[in-house]
């Protein structure tokens, strides 16, 4: 188990080396827009294009601009964005909690709701209740994530003349009320298709383990049913809804992104959109590397937490 | 006269396979009334995308057809955008949008997915490594990212959307197929072809892709209503095609319409992308039931 969570650790830089000199070089793509053109007009004289160039860090060969890069990055220095002339970082740390907020409460609302309804749609299978849940968890996975958010802005305001808040992100840990009424409603329907998923995913595997003959043996000796059913049954159910969050995840930031834009809220995903319309290169490459770490880091503790989850589970 | 004579009893003799065909297909109907649902749902899209030009009440385009922002009337069944255009009217045009970026890039994304699923499975070694390490590679890789490279490789339009969403596809289908294929690559049929000295190849085409076909229909029809929501989402965040679609009319100006308390204006695009998804989501759920049990959820 040691050896096999050292042996992808160990993998893990590799993959993030080769995702971000891919992105260096398929930025640099002889088609791809041209930074430097948003700073130039027909006025800019020849001589003013080859300052702004040259202050953007552009001018140089591909080849020579990924040595100067390599160099920056090892020492920890992620570069400056092209439109503000900040430090990326800096840029960066200021919208990270908004999106680490989106992905931790999407996830952890659509995983509450989807044990939740899968665990009662297994145990009351065939009855009205399954079948409501089914036919509206079928709706949730239909429904566009972006369509569900506009309601929540549309529908209030008709009603009962109110909008739900947004823009003007508030720390959770200075001031939690204004913070969670700008977050949770969001969150919730955003978390709505993965929750569906999940529930659906849920029913079926609670199902299959509902027929296995320790199930009836667990019953036998006469464990009260809702024992039997969440410490027998929902443990050997959570391997595939644990694989099932890991691969949501990068589905998840593009989620953010499209709340973002609708409750005007300043985060990665917009700051990601806006920087690769002009292609500011230093942000795309450092978000590029922050989702795969995300994406990839999630993964790792998805494949590990398996032998935690069933102790049948062997890594060699 | 005569061949006529000569007809009869011939269409006799096929009237009792037809009628049992018929039939076996209405009691599949009858098992799976939301598959029919679904089925019905994506017949109407695909009507719309072809033949919406000329069943327009309005030319989508057309500006102040009737008063601005009025909501849905008898004339105007879903109302009017703050353009005065007809929203029923751009709803269908937009249908065409979908139909094409949709359908492209399933049939693009899931027939060499398919292929390299299969592939990956029966020939395993470095064919299947590549395939699998490349699908974890695309996971990890933003995909915003991706489309505007290929935006930036194939200028704006309907290309780069629909090579992206297809790329998609090929990874999404591919690993389940692989798994299938694996298996049936161990079975006895296999075996059997060849200890009678069939070469690989043709156990591959012949053999093999017959056995997990109905599973890549299966996938292919699962992809339909993600293809589409990303088609819809892309075209939300204003990276969408110039003409009318209907992620493209809930953004923008029209957002901050219905943002006052004009709802028609943005809830009727929002409608028919559910209703279209829903319907291939239904569809796909079905014929999954029908031809692979194994993968009912």
């Amino acid at each position: 188990m040691r050896q096999y969570a050292m042996r992808r650790l160990a993998y893990l830089p590799l993959i993030i080396v080769v995702v971000s000199i891919l992105t260096f070089f398929t930025l640099r793509l002889p088609f791809a827009v041209d930074p430097a053109l948003l700073y130039v007009n027909q006025n800019t004289t020849a001589e003013q294009e080859a300052e702004i160039r040259r202050e953007l860090g552009i001018d140089k060969p591909v080849l020579e601009q990924f040595v100067v890069w390599i160099g920056d990055v090892v020492q920890g220095d992620m570069g400056q964005t092209f439109r503000s002339r900040q430090p990326v970082w800096d840029e960066i740390q200021r919208r990270l909690p908004v999106n680490i907020q989106i992905l931790v409460m999407s996830i952890l609302f659509s995983t509450i709701f989807g044990v939740f309804f899968g665990v009662i749609t297994a145990v009351k299978q065939d009855t009205p209740v399954d079948y409501g849940f089914r036919v509206f968890a079928v709706f949730g996975q239909s429904i566009p994530d972006f369509f569900l958010l506009i309601l929540l802005i549309v529908l209030p305001s008709i009603w009962w003349n109110y909008a739900p808040p947004a823009g003007g992100h508030v720390s959770i840990f200075e001031d939690p009320w204004t913070n969670l009424r700008l977050y949770v409603p969001p969150t919730l329907l955003l978390g709505v298709g993965t929750a569906a998923a999940m529930m659906r995913l849920c029913r079926s595997t609670l199902l299959e383990v509902f027929r296995q003959d320790y199930m009836r043996t667990a019953r036998a000796k006469g464990l009260a049913g809702r024992n039997v059913v969440i410490k027998h049954g929902l443990r050997n159910a959570l391997i595939p809804l644990v694989t099932l969050i890991g691969a949501q995840i990068a589905a998840l930031f593009f989620g953010s992104l499209i709340l973002e834009q609708i409750f005007s809220i300043n985060g990665l995903g917009q700051f990601f959109l806006a920087s690769s319309i002009t292609n500011d290169y230093p942000v795309v490459q450092f978000l590029v590397l922050y989702t795969a770490i995300v994406v990839m880091g999630i993964n790792l503790i998805v494949d590990l937490s398996y032998a935690l989850i069933d102790p049948r589970v062997k890594y060699t | 006269m005569a061949t006529q004579a000569a007809a009869q009893p011939l269409d006799l003799a096929y009237m009792p396979r037809e009628r049992s065909r018929l039939q076996r297909l209405g009691r599949v109907a009858r098992q799976h009334p939301t598959g029919v649902f679904g089925f019905l749902v994506l017949v109407m899209f695909v009507f719309l995308g072809v033949f919406g030009p000329w069943i327009t009440p309005y030319g989508p385009n057309e500006l102040r057809v009737g008063t601005p922002l009025d909501g849905p009337s008898l004339q105007h069944p879903m109302g009017l955008n703050q353009n005065g255009q007809d929203i029923l009217s751009r709803i269908i045009a937009g249908a065409r949008v979908s139909l094409i970026i949709s359908s492209a890039a399933i049939f693009i994304g899931a027939s060499i997915g398919s292929f390299l699923g299969i592939l990956a499975g029966y020939y395993g070694r470095w064919v299947d490594y590549l395939v699998q390490r490349s699908g974890e590679a695309f996971a990890a890789f933003p995909s915003l990212v991706l489309y505007f490279m290929l935006r930036a490789a194939l200028g704006p339009g309907m290309k780069p959307i629909i090579v992206a969403i297809a790329i998609g596809a090929l990874f999404g289908g591919n690993r389940v197929l692989r798994g299938q294929t694996i298996i049936e690559s161990r079975s006895t049929y296999v075996e059997a072809a060849r200890s009678v000295g069939c070469s690989e190849w043709r156990i591959f085409l012949r053999h093999v892709t017959p056995n997990v076909l109905p599973l890549v229909i299966v996938i292919m029809s699962g992809a339909v209503g993600a293809a589409i929501l990303a088609e819809s989402a892309l075209a939300f965040l204003g990276l969408g095609v110039e003409e009318a679609s209907w992620g493209r009319d809930m953004s923008g100006s029209n957002l901050s319409i219905a943002r006052t308390g004009y709802w028609h204006v943005v809830v009727f695009p929002g409608l028919m992308i559910s209703l279209v998804v829903l319907g291939a989501n239904l569809l796909g759920d079905s014929l999954r039931d029908i031809w692979d049990p194994r993968l009912r959820h």
